[in-house]
C-alpha cells in the first residue's frame, strides 16, 4: 500500500507530467468553451491509474473547477462484487482513491465513499481493494445502512417515490466512478447504471425497463463529474466475471462533466457507439447531454 | 447470605476462573463472525472441543474425531485426577446458572426427594445418549451444555441481544439531534464491528430456542443449577469419570455442629455436611462449603479417596431401562421419510459429508449458522428427521451461501461440514436451482429481468439466455429467456435470494444434485 505522501507526489508527477507534454493543449481545453462548442472529454492512457486519473482531471481544468472550499464531496465508486481488482468487475481501487486526494486537495471538507453492494458489502469493500485505499486517501469510507434510507420523489419517468441513501441527498458534489463491464440486459454498464448505488429498497425491479430507469437516476443525480475507470475492463460474463481471461487491459481513464459523452465514450471500447446504447440514447432524448462524440472536445493524452 | 464470613481463597479464585472463561466464551462467540479477513483467527470452537461428551458421543456414532476434539483429553485428565471442576470453574452454562441462582435467597435447609433421587437422572440419560450413540444415534449435541449454550446465544438469546442494541442505536439515531448521534454513533459503529453481529440475524426457532434456554436458566429458581444437578450429561459424564480423584472434600467431625450451612450453599447435590455420605461425583467444587463453615470443619486435601465417599447409587434395573429407553428413543425418532427421501429444501452448507454421516457428526452448537455471513444458514425442525433437530440447513429466501467465503467449514467443531479450500469450495454442488418459468418476469410476462444471471456467481455463469424475438405494444424487441446449465450451477442459491419476484422466488434451489450423495441426482 502507498503511504499517502508519495500517493500524492505520483499523483501531481502525473498532473505537471501532463502540462509538460502540452500545456497548450490543457489550456484549450476547459470545459466551456472547447473548439467545438460541446462538452470536454478526456481520455487518458498510461500504465499508473493514479497518474492517468490525475492527468484526466488536470486536463479538465483541475478539481478545483468542481470542488469548491468546503464542499462535503460523494465519491462514488462500483462496489458491487466481492471481486479482486484483477476481475475487473469493481472499480480500480487507485482511481477512487486518486479521486478522494483530489477532492481533498481542492479543498472539500469531507469525502464519502460508499456503495450499495450487491455480495455482502463487507466482503466486497475488503476485496475489491477501495476501502482500504479510500481510507488511506482520506476518505470516510462506510456501508449503505436500510436505516438510512430516505423515500424521495425521483419525479422520473419511470421511478416515482423510492427509498434514496440520506448521504446521497446531503451533499455538495458527486463524483461518479464507474467501471467499464459488460452486462447482459443494458449490453455495458458504464456510468448511468452505477448511480443505482445510491439507492436501496428492491433494485433488482428496477431491471424492468433498465434504460428509463438508469435515467431517471442520472437525471435526478446529476453528478457534478464523471470519470469512467477502464483500466481493465471486463468484456464478457458481467458485471462480476470472475474470471480474468475475460478482462482486457486498456489502462484507460476518461472524464467528462458529461455522463452521457461518458457513456457515449465507454461504448467505444466494446466496438459500439452510444447509439447501440438504450439508455444513452434515452439519456439524451432528454437532454442530458451529449451522445456525439464528434460534437464532443475530446482531450486524448498517452502517458507511457 | 452468610455476611459474618469471608469469602475462602479457593472460592474466589473460583470465581475469577469463572468469570474469566465466561468472558473468553463471550469473546469467541464475537468473533465467530466475519470480520474482514478470510479465516477465523480465533480458536472459536474450542469450548466444544475441550468437551468430552461431545468427544465420546461423535466417536461412538461416527467412529471419526476431528483433530481438535482431542483437546478433551485435558479436561479427562483434569477429571480424573482433580474431579469435576470444570462443571464449577469452567462451564459458561455452570456459570451462568451461577449467576441466575445468586439471584434466588431461598434456602433449602434439607434433602428432598428431587435430591436425593434427582441427581440420578442425568446419568441415565447420559447412558440413554450414548447407548443410542453407538447405533450412530447421534443426540448428545441437543442436551450437552456447551452445545446448547453455543446454539441457544447463536440464534437466540445473541441475536436477541443484538436486536436491541441495533433498535436503541437506530432511535438515538432517528432523533436526529446533533449531540445525541454525535455520541451513539460512533459507540455504535464501534459495537457492530467488533461486538454484536453486524446486521440484525433473524432465525427460523430463534424464539423457540432462546425461550428453551431462558426455561433452562428458570430451573435455577426450583433449585440452584438445577441443569447441572439432575440434567447435565457432560456433568454425568464427568462426574463418572471424577469417581477415583485424588482431590477431596474432607469434613472434621469433631469440629461440625451440623448447622447444615454447607448444605444450603452446595452448587451439586454432594452433601457436603454428611461425612460419609459424600457423594464425590455430584461436587462441582464450587468452594462455597468450605469457604460457608463457621466452624472450618471442611477441607480440601489430597489422597485416595475413601470409595464409599464417592458413589452416586445408580440402580441396575434404571441403568438398563436408560439403555432401552436410548434405543426406542432412537426407533422412534428415524420413523421419517427423512431418512430415505433426501427432502428438497434441506440444501447443507459446501462440505458437509454425505447424509447419514452428517447426522452421526453434527452436534447442532449452531457455530456454523452464528458465522454465515448472509445469514443464510438456519437451523432444521424436522427436514433431517427429528434426529436432525437444530442442524443447519441453507434457506436462499433468508440468504445464499456467498461464493469465495468458506467460514461454516471453518467453525465445525466435528467435521459435519469439512473445512475447503477456496477453490474446491467454489466448485462443490450443495444443490441446483430450478427457473420456475410460471413466475419468471420474461418466461411469463414478457418483461426484462436478467437478475439471476447477473447475480449468478460462476465462470463461465450457470444461467444462460435464450433468445427469442416479441412484439408488443412499443413494437418488435428482444426478450432475454434465462435458463440454466447444470453442469454450472453449483446451487448456492444466490438466484433466488435476489430474484425480484416477492413471495415465492421464481427460481428456487432444491438440494437434488449435490455432491455429496451418490443418490440425490436428477442427472445420468
Amino acid at each position: 500500500m502507498m503511504d499517502r505522501r508519495s500517493f500524492l507526489r505520483t499523483l501531481s508527477v502525473g498532473i505537471i507530467g501532463s502540462q509538460v507534454i502540452d500545456p497548450r493543449e490543457l489550456f484549450a481545453s476547459l470545459p466551456a468553451g472547447g473548439p467545438t462548442g460541446g462538452p470536454a472529454l478526456s481520455v487518458v492512457k498510461g500504465a499508473d491509474p493514479t497518474a492517468a486519473t490525475g492527468t484526466a482531471i488536470a486536463a479538465l481544468g483541475g478539481m478545483g473547477k468542481f470542488v469548491s472550499r468546503g464542499d462535503v464531496v460523494i465519491v462514488k465508486p462500483n462496489i458491487g462484487w466481492d471481486r479482486t481488482p484483477e476481475q475487473g468487475a469493481n472499480t480500480n481501487p487507485a482511481v477512487v482513491a486518486a479521486l478522494v486526494a483530489l477532492a481533498l486537495e481542492a479543498g472539500a471538507k469531507k469525502v464519502k465513499v460508499f456503495d450499495n453492494t450487491c455480495n455482502t458489502d463487507r466482503r466486497c469493500y475488503e476485496r475489491c481493494g477501495i476501502a482500504a485505499a479510500a481510507k488511506a486517501a482520506g476518505a470516510d469510507v462506510f456501508f449503505v445502512e436500510e436505516r438510512k434510507l430516505k423515500k424521495v420523489d425521483l419525479k422520473g419517468e419511470k421511478i416515482k417515490e423510492w427509498p434514496v441513501y440520506t448521504d446521497a441527498l446531503e451533499v455538495d458534489k458527486i463524483i461518479n466512478v464507474p467501471v467499464a463491464k459488460h452486462h447482459t440486459l443494458a449490453r455495458v454498464t458504464l456510468s448511468m447504471k452505477n448511480l443505482m448505488g445510491l439507492v436501496g429498497g428492491n433494485r433488482n425491479l428496477l431491471h424492468q425497463k433498465i434504460d428509463v430507469n438508469v435515467v431517471d437516476l442520472a437525471g435526478y443525480f446529476k453528478p457534478t463529474l464523471t470519470v469512467l475507470d477502464a483500466v481493465r475492463v471486463l468484456k464478457r460474463n458481467g458485471p462480476q466475471g470472475g474470471n480474468v481471461k475475460d478482462v482486457e487491459m486498456r489502462n484507460t481513464v476518461a472524464a467528462s462533466t458529461d455522463s452521457v459523452a461518458i457513456d457515449a465514450y465507454g461504448a467505444t471500447l466494446f466496438g459500439m457507439t452510444g447509439d447501440d446504447l438504450g439508455f444513452v440514447r434515452e439519456a439524451y432524448g432528454r437532454g442530458l447531454g451529449e451522445k456525439d462524440l464528434s460534437k464532443v472536445n475530446l482531450i486524448e493524452k498517452n502517458l507511457s | 447470605m452468610a455476611t459474618q464470613q469471608k469469602m475462602s481463597r479457593l472460592k474466589k479464585a473460583r470465581i475469577v476462573s469463572q468469570t474469566v472463561f465466561f468472558l473468553l466464551f463471550l469473546f469467541l462467540l464475537t468473533r465467530t463472525e466475519y470480520h474482514g479477513r478470510d479465516t477465523i483467527g480465533y480458536p472459536v470452537k474450542v469450548f466444544l472441543e475441550l468437551d468430552p461428551l461431545v468427544f465420546l458421543s461423535t466417536l461412538l456414532s461416527s467412529h471419526t474425531v476431528a483433530p481438535g476434539m482431542f483437546l478433551s483429553f485435558i479436561v479427562i485428565g483434569i477429571t480424573v485426577v482433580l474431579g469435576r471442576g470444570f462443571c464449577g470453574w469452567f462451564c459458561p452454562l455452570g456459570t451462568l446458572n451461577d449467576m441466575v441462582g445468586a439471584l434466588r435467597r431461598k434456602k433449602v435447609p434439607k434433602e428432598t426427594r428431587l435430591d436425593t433421587h434427582g441427581v440420578k437422572f442425568k446419568y441415565y440419560l447420559l447412558v440413554g445418549i450414548l447407548v443410542a450413540a453407538v447405533f450412530q444415534f447421534h443426540f448428545a449435541g441437543v442436551l450437552d451444555p456447551i452445545s446448547l449454550i453455543i446454539r441457544s446465544f447463536a440464534v437466540g438469546i445473541a441475536a436477541a441481544g443484538d436486536y436491541l442494541t441495533h433498535s436503541l442505536f437506530g432511535l438515538l439515531y432517528s432523533t436526529g439531534v446533533g449531540a445525541v448521534t454525535a455520541v451513539s454513533e460512533p459507540v455504535y459503529e464501534f459495537l457492530r464491528t467488533h461486538v454484536i453481529s453486524f446486521e440484525q440475524r433473524s432465525f427460523v426457532q430463534g424464539t423457540f430456542i432462546g425461550l428453551l434456554f431462558i426455561g433452562v436458566l428458570a430451573l435455577n429458581f426450583v433449585r440452584k443449577r438445577f441443569w447441572c444437578r439432575f440434567l447435565c450429561p457432560l456433568g454425568a459424564l464427568l462426574g463418572l469419570l471424577s469417581r477415583f480423584s485424588l482431590l477431596n472434600h474432607k469434613l472434621e467431625e469433631a469440629a461440625c455442629d451440623d448447622c447444615k450451612l454447607c448444605l444450603t450453599t452446595c452448587a451439586g447435590g454432594a452433601r457436603p455436611n454428611a461425612g460419609g455420605e459424600w457423594r464425590g461425583s455430584e461436587c462441582v467444587m464450587c468452594m462455597n462449603c468450605e469457604s460457608i463453615c463457621p466452624q472450618q470443619a471442611i477441607r480440601w486435601q489430597f489422597g485416595r479417596p475413601k470409595p464409599e465417599y464417592r458413589r452416586t447409587d445408580l440402580k441396575r434395573r434404571y441403568l438398563l431401562g436408560a439403555g432401552v429407553g436410548g434405543l426406542a428413543g432412537l426407533a422412534i425418532m428415524r420413523v421419517s421419510p427423512a431418512r430415505g427421501h433426501a427432502d428438497p429444501k434441506l440444501i447443507r452448507p459446501p462440505g458437509s459429508v454425505e447424509e447419514p454421516e452428517f447426522l452421526r457428526r453434527c452436534v447442532k452448537c449452531g457455530e456454523c449458522m452464528k458465522v454465515c455471513i448472509t445469514n443464510g444458514l438456519q437451523p432444521t425442525l424436522f427436514q433431517a428427521g427429528f434426529e436432525g433437530i437444530w442442524s443447519p440447513l441453507l434457506v436462499p429466501r433468508i440468504g445464499y451461501c456467498e461464493y469465495n467465503c468458506t467460514l461454516c467449514g471453518q467453525v465445525c467443531p466435528t467435521d459435519a461440514i469439512v473445512e475447503l479450500d477456496l477453490e474446491t469450495k467454489k466448485r462443490t454442488r450443495i444443490g441446483q436451482a430450478f427457473i420456475d418459468s410460471g413466475r419468471c418476469l420474461p418466461h411469463a410476462f414478457g418483461l426484462d429481468c436478467i437478475v439471476c444471471e447477473e447475480h449468478c456467481p460462476t465462470a463461465p455463469k450457470a444461467i444462460l439466455f435464450e433468445h427469442e424475438l416479441i412484439a408488443d405494444e412499443e413494437g418488435e424487441r428482444e426478450l432475454k429467456l434465462p435458463y440454466i446449465d447444470p453442469e454450472q450451477c453449483i446451487g448456492c442459491g444466490i438466484c433466488e435470494t435476489v430474484c425480484p419476484v416477492g413471495g415465492e422466488a421464481a427460481v428456487r434451489v432444491n438440494s437434488v444434485g449435490e455432491d455429496r450423495s451418490p443418490t440425490n441426482r436428477f442427472l445420468l
